[in-house]
């Protein structure tokens, strides 16, 4: 928290450039922005407190913040949805946390062109029934669709289910509209798909959680609706069975939208058969002949897998609980947390054998039932898992070292610490296990060169100088 | 804690193991101020601070506390199903008995409540004017079957008294044996108990049910929403004791048993579920099965409705508490009628004939909000017997 008498004239500055409404700054306004959906230690709860929330509606009143924290050198917290798992919206360092659900326009909307351009605060949710008027679709969904914004989707490089033939949010972004750290507005380029002319600035903005200027307005990629959509599902005898139809099903020349492989858990409602254990939906979308087509194909690959096919309902049941389990049954667990790691398709066997009897073992952790392995299957592989967060702060340390450990495995397999949800405060150490000496100190003299002051959500995604190198 | 705070505290505690927020998707009053503060997410964090001493119960808090419509609209949007209503009302009940006092615009309803027994400053006499010519419809203790109970609101706001007028017609109409309490009826006491005055709404609930019990009706019918929530599930004993209906759900009985039917009616009607009758009680058949018994009618469902109808804005003293927001929530519903093309919002509460009469007023809407009865009032003939 800042001195309380900048503090005072901090928040007449804001309410000036604003207006009263749009600036919060007593204590239980501010309580729900302490946290966002990470873990934080246990004795941190309600620790760290932001000085002022504020809800910009336009990109001339972010400038107008900007330019009062650079001038008395407080720090920015840009906030989308807030549903975010790696504590990037933590305000460690008070400050302003900038919050963008007001900026929630559609801009434009370009049929001819597919792309809409919008403000940053719109949900994802809210913007594809947007396009769906219009008969387009942006083709992103993920556990937080409701809540997510486009601002925050780009910021943590957020997944999508559909990233097989749609790719992720990384992969829709055409240009961005970014208040940068001294209040100058930079427009990364023209609302083109591809162009071979300047450095691509929008893509550094992708995945960079904040820390190198506010987004406030994103021209996206969008594609048609399509004519029809279908769903298969196998069920196999474990994951490694499983494992195997989804390597052919990737061999294979279909595009389809996204697969996911998992296990069900205890869950009887699933209607899969007793014996099988595992179960991997996959979606298709296009022209009907194609969508027919391409299922009657995979259904085929599934079944030479030794797959037991199940029901449309089935799939819709199942992808609904999975949804349930990243989302909502964190409320009726215990603290849990979870693994998701880009690890090469190859090498994903050895990753869950050392995540769960070596790793996990040896720092007293549980699985949660039914989370131990599941796969997002396509290009965009990620291996996903829950596990329990040990209470206590001895808990809390033999957590995050094994987290560590779980990340610079990982790196060491050729893959990722995280295909998902970004570094915050949760991966930020490790990041030497993924990057190079040469590539932290890049990203470094980017962030120094457009954020001199460090008062862009510092303390996030990037390690500080004493634990950069660990490879 | 007591347990009667049981749900808070779970649902507090729950809430703050996930933060996810998919509750704000949908939450009405979220939608209108984005504020995390004011969605149930933000306001179960504001209630867990309190019970764990991190933050006082000052005025801010009151303020947030009492800045939810209690709609359970974000219930159906919440993956694990909190009950965040049932929190917050109960978050309010335990401010005020930890010595906060009640907002000063819901101290004006409760003083009401205590010197008339109805929260609209009227006198207990007033509760009989809008059944001028019915007077023989007082109730007779022990043989009355049918207990027509009124309800405040529909009572004493004179812009809405049209509607018991047209159900008692449309009661008269079916050679229904009713009668009423008129200036004998008591306040069921719902607005108390969501603004969590629980010493007075047991007092109101107590001199109630007495009365209701000591009349011998076999059957209660309410045109309000928010009396037949509170009488169905806040006097636990009562709705086992006798046959408790929604206006909506009488009058299906009325068609089915073939003492009412409806003339040709050609419009386009969209029903609004009020959160009390919906997502609270769960009866949304009734209103659109008694509809759909006028020839003719066209009835065209919003984008929302059902589990997924957005709330008014006029509910758990909100429009009193926080008036501007309650319109940009009813205007915000009201648009979403409009989509349908219908040229009728029907709805079943008088708080969403009103809220929504309001803001149709306030931006000069071509859409006419009705209440059910008043529509079906026009339109009804004696039935012929059993369909």
């Amino acid at each position: 928290m800042i001195d309380p008498k900048l503090r005072d004239e901090v928040r007449e500055q804001l309410v000036k450039a604003l207006g009263e409404p749009k600036v919060l700054w007593k204590k239980a306004d501010l309580l729900p922005y302490t946290k966002d959906t990470y873990r934080i230690g246990f004795d941190e709860d309600y620790k760290h407190f932001p000085d002022f929330v504020v809800l910009p509606e336009t990109t001339s009143e972010v400038q107008a913040t900007v330019g009062i924290a650079g001038k008395h050198r407080i720090p920015l917290i840009p906030k989308g949805g807030g549903s975010n798992r790696t504590g990037m919206l933590v305000p460690i360092h008070g400050g302003i946390i900038v919050d963008t659900v007001k900026m929630a326009k559609v801009l434009e909307v370009s049929t001819p062109n597919l792309y809409v351009t919008v403000q940053p605060g719109i949900t994802l949710k809210e913007l594809e029934e947007h396009l769906a008027e219009h008969g387009l679709a942006l083709n992103q969904e993920q556990g937080s669709f409701k809540v997510a914004t486009v601002g925050g989707a780009i910021s943590t490089a957020g997944f999508s289910r559909k990233h097989q033939k749609y790719g992720t949010i990384a992969d829709r972004v055409m240009s961005l509209e970014v208040v940068l750290a001294d209040g100058r507005v930079l427009r990364t380029g023209p609302k083109v798909l591809y162009t071979s002319t300047g450095y691509r600035l929008q893509l550094l903005f992708v995945g960079a959680e904040g820390t190198l200027g506010i987004i406030t307005e994103a021209t996206l990629r969008v594609e048609p609706l399509p004519e029809s959509k279908d769903v298969l599902l196998a069920y196999y005898d474990d994951f490694w069975e499983g494992l195997g139809a989804a390597e052919k099903v990737m061999a294979s020349c279909v595009t389809f939208v996204g697969g996911e492989l998992y296990e069900l858990g205890a869950d009887a409602s699933s209607g899969a058969p007793p014996d099988k254990k595992v179960a991997f939906c996959i979606a298709f979308e296009g022209t009907s002949g194609e969508v027919r087509a391409e299922v009657e194909f995979v259904r085929n690959i599934l079944e030479e897998a030794r797959g037991v096919l199940g029901g449309r309902e089935e799939a819709a049941r199942i992808i609904d609980g999975y949804t349930m389990r990243w989302c909502g049954e964190r409320a009726l667990l215990d603290p849990e947390d979870e693994i998701n790691a880009y690890v090469p398709m190859e090498r994903l066997r050895e990753f869950y054998e050392k995540v769960w009897s070596e790793i996990v073992p040896k720092h007293g952790i549980r699985p949660v039932p039914g989370s131990r392995y599941g796969l997002d299957v396509g290009r965009y592989r990620m291996a996903y898992s829950r596990l329990y967060v040990p209470e206590g702060e001895q808990g809390w340390d033999s957590y995050r070292k094994a987290m560590s450990e779980v990340a610079q495995l990982a790196t060491a397999l050729g893959g990722s610490i995280s295909g998902c949800t970004g570094v915050g405060l949760k991966h930020r150490d490790d990041l030497g296990f993924e990057f190079s000496e040469v590539a932290l100190d890049t990203m470094w003299a980017i962030k120094r060169e457009l954020d001199p002051q460090n008062i862009m959500n510092p303390g996030k995604k990037l390690p500080p100088r004493g634990v950069r190198n660990r490879q | 804690m007591d347990s009667e705070f049981a749900e808070m505290l779970k649902v507090s505690d729950m809430c703050y193991l996930c933060r996810c927020g998919c509750c704000k998707d949908g939450c009405p009053m979220y939608a209108e101020i984005l504020e995390e503060t004011i969605s149930p997410k933000g306001r179960n964090a504001v209630i867990r601070a309190v019970l764990q001493g991190v933050a006082e119960p000052d005025e801010r808090v009151m303020r947030i506390a009492y800045s939810c419509l209690l709609c359970r609209r974000d219930e159906e949007s919440c993956t694990a199903r909190l009950k965040n209503a049932d929190a917050t009302e109960e978050f309010r009940r335990y401010l005020i008995e930890k010595g906060q006092k009640p907002l000063p615009e819901h101290a004006v309803l409760i003083k009401s409540l205590e010197n008339y027994g109805n929260p609209w400053q009227e006198p207990k006499s007033a509760r009989k004017r809008w059944a001028r010519g019915l007077k023989d419809r007082r109730l007779v203790p022990g043989k009355t079957h049918t207990l027509f109970y009124v309800g405040c609101t529909f009572a004493l706001d004179r812009t809405l008294q049209e509607s018991p007028r047209a159900l008692a017609k449309l009661m008269d109409m079916a050679g229904e044996s009713y009668g009423l309490m008129l200036e004998d009826e008591l306040c069921c006491g719902s607005t108390v108990k969501r603004i969590g005055d629980k010493r007075l709404f047991q007092k109101l609930r107590t001199e109630n049910e007495k009365r209701i019990r000591e009349s011998g009706v076999k059957r209660l019918v309410t045109a309000c929403s928010g009396c037949y929530k509170t009488l169905k599930q806040d006097y636990s004993r009562l709705a086992e004791a006798l046959e408790l209906l929604h206006a909506t759900e009488y009058l299906v009985l009325m068609v089915k048993e073939g003492k009412l039917r409806f003339r040709e009616h050609k419009a386009k009607v969209t029903y609004h579920d009020p959160c009390h009758l919906g997502r609270h009680t769960e009866v949304y058949d009734a209103p659109r099965e008694v509809l759909r018994a006028v020839p003719s009618l066209s009835l065209i469902e919003m984008k929302n409705s059902r589990e997924l109808a957005r709330c008014c804005g006029g509910g758990a003293g909100v429009k009193t508490a926080y008036p501007e927001l309650s319109q940009k929530a009813a205007i915000r519903r009201l648009r979403e009628a409009e989509r349908t093309g219908a040229d009728t919002l029907m709805t079943a509460c008088p708080f969403c004939v009103q809220t929504l009469s309001d803001a149709a007023r306030a931006v000069g809407s071509q859409l006419k909000v009705a209440e059910l009865a008043v529509f079906l009032a026009e339109i009804a003939e004696k039935g012929s017997g059993p369909r």
